[in-house]
């Protein structure tokens, strides 16, 4: 299947669409050999990426879904072709951007050389993601609103993966600790992350992996 | 935690809920605050309306604008009353504990006391706020970080070689209202409770490593 990828360039006017190329963020006007299916995925791929840039724009107080089909260029109609209302906008915005966390994870990982700590590694990926994409990141570390019920839900499937991937950075050093105390590590992490990403500090997220994993390791670590 | 820092807060909680010292206005004024809570609680921040807090409060419109500019204005307003009454309360609770384990997690049962008591304002008050964000928004770090300041007072009692991290309270607070947070959307704060031996063993730990944190595990389920 082809996956559809959205990159920040100018519109190609050197010859047709052929499959498995990222698609620019504006499609060509005219002719441009898109076909119909892949036009209507780009759509939605743009409004997903502009929910996450209206919501760090407006905050979920003020986001409305006209901010969203205009940053993405699309009609309001187009916008409730794609979704029934903002809230499933914003959990497909929220589901995408997790997943591509959990990936970049999981790639930094798998890749990582065995004298380094898997649970290092993977937060400093983590702590990259957000850096790179802050507004995205903001979307799934705070706390969903009220009305959002879905968002709570893919939250709470956000937090079990990460604290099973902080499980398995462990090996067979997991202990006798609590079963739920890494879904409450990774909730402690997240509320970090946001707070940070809140007061502005985005160039400094890298310095705070080791921090990161001082916290994380902590409460399962003897005392002196 | 400093007992100087509750008296002091025990004091404000006197001074802002001793009602026979309430005028009639300022009676009305703590409902039309209370019905934004309850309201934005209920229904949500972006459905919130005056018309609702009216309905919910009896006042009037007219008087509702003498107190406040707009609902924004009156939410606000109310959060801070209501964040920091919520902050003495639990330093009280801690207060009243010996050792800081104790204090800790009487202010934790505290808190998820008035989170299974009061739901909407909860609400309102942990997961709305970050909907709200501007002046409410100011007032829950304020108020995160007065917590975090009493946590921290056990740094004291850890070897210098042996601190724990300097984000550690934020950690944890973080932590603790995260989990408020899920059961309230969830819809079933009751549930709070059983996150309690977890949140124990995460607040604990994060300080005195793993033997205090087990110990203070094993206490918060036989609680």
């Amino acid at each position: 299947m082809t996956r559809l990828q959205l990159v920040d360039s100018e519109p190609r006017d050197d010859g047709p669409f052929s499959a498995g190329t990222p698609l620019p963020r504006r499609l060509p006007p005219g002719r441009h050999g898109i076909p119909a299916n892949l036009v209507t995925e780009h759509q939605r791929l743009r409004l997903i990426a502009a929910m996450g840039e209206m919501l760090a724009e407006h905050g979920y107080a003020g986001v409305t879904t006209t901010h969203v089909s205009e940053r993405a260029g699309v009609s309001t109609s187009t916008f409730y072709k794609h979704f029934g209302n903002l809230w499933d906008c914003v959990l497909a915005a929220y589901v995408a951007t997790a997943d591509r966390l959990c990936e970049r994870i999981e790639a930094a990982c798998a890749a990582a050389e065995p004298p380094l700590s898997g649970l290092a590694v993977g937060i400093e990926a983590g702590l990259a993601f957000v850096a790179a994409e802050p507004a995205a990141a903001q979307l799934i570390c705070a706390p969903a609103p009220l009305e959002a019920t879905a968002i709570a839900a893919a939250r709470r499937l956000l937090i079990a993966r990460l604290a099973g991937m902080l499980r398995r950075s462990r090996g067979g050093e997991a202990g006798e600790a609590p079963s739920g105390l890494d879904e409450r590590l990774i909730d402690a992490s997240l509320a970090f992350i946001c707070a940070r990403v809140g007061a502005g500090e985005v160039e400094r997220l890298a310095e705070l992996g080791p921090e990161l994993t001082a916290l994380l390791d902590r409460p399962r670590r003897a005392a002196a | 935690m400093r007992p100087e820092a509750c008296a002091a807060a025990g004091e404000a909680l006197q001074v802002e809920t001793d009602a026979r010292a309430l005028t009639p206005d300022a009676t009305v004024r703590q409902g039309e605050m209370e019905g934004a809570l309850h309201v934005v609680g209920e229904v949500g921040y972006r459905a919130a309306s005056v018309r609702a807090v009216l309905e919910y409060s009896g006042a009037h419109r007219r008087q509702f604008y003498e107190h406040f500019d707009s609902l924004e204005d009156c939410f606000a307003q109310a959060y801070e009353a209501w964040i920091e009454q919520l902050g003495v309360s639990l330093l009280e609770a801690a207060v009243g504990a010996v050792g800081w384990r104790e204090s800790v997690q009487a202010g934790i049962v505290r808190l998820f006391e008035f989170v299974v008591e009061r739901p909407t304002i909860a609400r309102a008050l942990f997961l709305e706020v970050q909907v709200a964000g501007g002046a409410a928004l100011a007032k829950h770090e304020e108020a995160t970080e007065r917590l975090g300041a009493a946590l921290d007072s056990v740094r004291g009692e850890i070897a210098a070689d042996e601190q724990p991290p300097e984000a550690t309270a934020f950690f944890v607070v973080g932590g603790i209202e995260a989990a408020i947070c899920d059961v309230l959307a969830e819809g079933n704060p009751n549930r709070i409770w059983d996150a309690l031996p977890e949140l124990m063993h995460l607040t604990v730990g994060s300080y005195l490593g793993n033997e205090a944190a087990e110990q203070a595990f094993e206490e918060a389920k036989g609680r």
